[in-house]
């Protein structure tokens, strides 16, 4: 496979993710480009600015990389914290409305600051790795560092709550969860990766701008997690790779690629309307799969 | 001779107003729920029933008068503070969670205890009060018919081991059967020492196991007094009991 595509499915993958996260808990929210935006501005800015991060200059060095992310982390996590305590007293429709209208917000006021760089974006943002195997062999990692987060976050009480006020807020709350910090805890972890991502994404594709983050993103991400489904972490993943993938995929169908994206959006809930991954289905499967071993087994 | 003041109320409403945005729901009433009492909060549909019951729970906000504990003002309190102090909430509804065990319901309401082995031990109990929930413990609440849901939700308002269980329409869409079959269950947890406030539309099965009772007509207490006066009530008669 094309390492360059098996790249974006990583990102891809990542950024359902932190769709999935505020979803967990039943809060549809939008925002993940904003700040995936954030995190590829804060890394272009560092990147390109400050000499002393570009190492021996030869390769930009990964420590560089882990810095920028920690950074970018800090500075979406506390605009998400900031963010968070006011939209998320909006529920349902009115959160995903909010939600764009920020993305859309960041997304004009990148373009009219002059240190990002206005509608031109910054350029010539420098690479820690030589080919995009080592891209992919990095986000590979994180991937799989955040994906081990999630299944961690899920069988503890953060995970438990969110669960919870997901299926009835009104028994949640009345059961003693604090309804409110969990919801702020998750829009907080989503906007984490979502910035993450994007310190990854600036350096990979060398040049960052304003439109990164914009709503047409949103749609795309939140249709990872429509298709792949929001009740484990696998969902997003699967949703992400296998969305970012299938337009290149049908490239040689030419013009009707794009139809059959779209179809693939359009029946997936129909046909799959918890998305394709459920922990029912994983749990069949593995059964399925168990048994299958069992009987190719050789019987002493 | 020294008279020792009345002990405060253990739940007590003092003129309390509570609005949705333009409608006033309650207009100022007074209701006072004492240590060991069982007390019925009856009243048609829409009459303020169960916004008493969720600005007890801190819910909802006040708009005048106050909610007390123990004769401390439970105004500025934070739903989870109410659940610490011993005040649990049993939603209208039942309102389990359909998509997980009936082990992990129980262990939801036990949210904010921290012993293991207690809540492990209060479980059991609760299996032992509903033994149809101990067959089906690991099936997911959604499967639960609805009898079995409402024990479920009473199970796990007890897990929270309150001084006071509010209950909203334990008896709504069950069998009459059922109906007895919950009313005696709360019956015993009552002369167990648990403190109930029972709202119910179904009047007569309230007041077959309450003290005392409060009738709400839009907002308002329009009657109040003993269980036994209340049923040979002619007012609430005609207009509740069916007669
Ligand atoms: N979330 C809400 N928003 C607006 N009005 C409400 C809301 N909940 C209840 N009400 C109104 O408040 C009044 C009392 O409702 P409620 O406490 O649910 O009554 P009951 O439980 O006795 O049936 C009703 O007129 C109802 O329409
Ligand atoms: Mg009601």
């Amino acid at each position: 496979m094309d390492t360059t595509l098996l790249q974006q499915m990583l990102l891809g993958a990542l950024l359902g993710i932190s769709v999935y996260l505020p979803l967990r808990c039943g809060q549809l929210s939008l925002a993940t480009p904003g700040f995936y935006a954030i995190g590829g501005t804060v890394a272009a800015l560092l990147s390109t600015r400050i000499p002393a991060l570009g190492g021996d200059g030869v390769s930009y060095p990964i420590s560089s990389v882990l810095l920028e992310m920690a950074l970018a982390a800090m500075v979406t996590g506390i605009l998400a914290l900031g963010i968070g305590k006011v939209v998320l007293r909006l529920r349902g429709i009115y959160l995903a409305i909010s939600t764009i209208a920020l993305v859309e917000i960041l997304r004009v006021v990148s373009l009219n600051l002059s240190f990002t760089g206005g509608a031109i974006g910054i350029f010539g943002i420098p690479q820690p790795f030589a080919s995009p195997e080592g891209y992919v062999g990095f986000t590979s990692l994180l991937l799989a560092v955040v994906c081990w987060l999630c299944d961690r976050l899920e069988r503890t009480r953060p995970g438990l709550a969110m669960a919870a006020i997901r299926e009835d807020e009104l028994a949640a709350a009345s059961q003693g969860i604090n309804t409110a910090n969990t919801k702020l805890l998750a829009f907080v972890l989503s906007a984490l990766v979502a910035g993450v991502t994007g310190v990854i994404a600036a350096h990979f594709l060398n040049s960052w701008n304003a439109r990164m983050g914009n709503f047409d993103a949103s749609i795309t991400t939140l249709a990872f997690v429509v298709f792949g489904g929001t009740r484990t972490w696998l969902g997003p993943v699967i949703g992400g790779l296998v969305l970012t993938a299938l337009p290149e995929l049908l490239r040689p169908v030419g013009d009707l690629r794009l139809i059959v994206y779209g179809l693939v959006i359009l029946m997936g809930p129909v046909l799959f309307p918890q998305g394709v991954i459920t922990p029912e289905r994983l749990s069949r499967w593995s059964r399925m799969l168990r048994q299958r071993l069992r009987l190719e087994a050789p019987t002493p | 001779m020294s008279v020792s003041p009345p002990a405060a109320p253990l739940l007590e409403f003092r003129d309390l107003v509570v609005r949705y945005g333009s409608i006033t729901a309650l207009q100022g009433i007074n209701i006072a729920v004492h240590t060991g009492e069982l007390v019925a909060l009856l009243g048609s549909n829409g009459a303020g029933k169960s916004t008493t019951l969720r600005a007890a729970s801190r819910l909802l906000p006040l708009a005048q008068g106050s909610i007390r504990w123990h004769g401390g003002d439970l105004g500025r309190v934070s739903t989870e503070r109410t659940v610490k102090l011993g005040l649990s909430h049993c939603p209208e509804g039942r309102r389990v969670l359909g998509r997980q065990s009936v082990k992990d319901n129980l262990e939801l309401g036990a949210w904010l205890r921290k012993d293991r082995a207690g809540i492990k031990a209060d479980i059991d109990r609760c299996y032992g009060l509903f033994p149809r929930l101990a067959e089906r413990r690991n099936q997911l609440a959604g499967s639960l018919s609805g009898g079995e849901q409402q024990m479920l939700a009473i199970a796990r308002s007890l897990m929270a081991r309150p001084t006071l269980l509010m209950l909203d329409e334990p008896s709504l869409g069950l069998a009459p059967k059922l109906v007895a079959e919950v009313m005696t269950t709360l019956r015993q947890l009552n002369q167990d020492g648990l403190t109930i406030l029972l709202v119910e539309q179904n009047a007569n099965a309230a007041l077959a196991i309450a003290h005392r009772a409060y009738v709400l007509e839009a907002g308002r207490i329009s009657l109040e007094g003993s269980a036994q006066d209340l049923r040979s009530n002619d007012k609430l008669r005609a207009s509740y009991l069916g007669a």
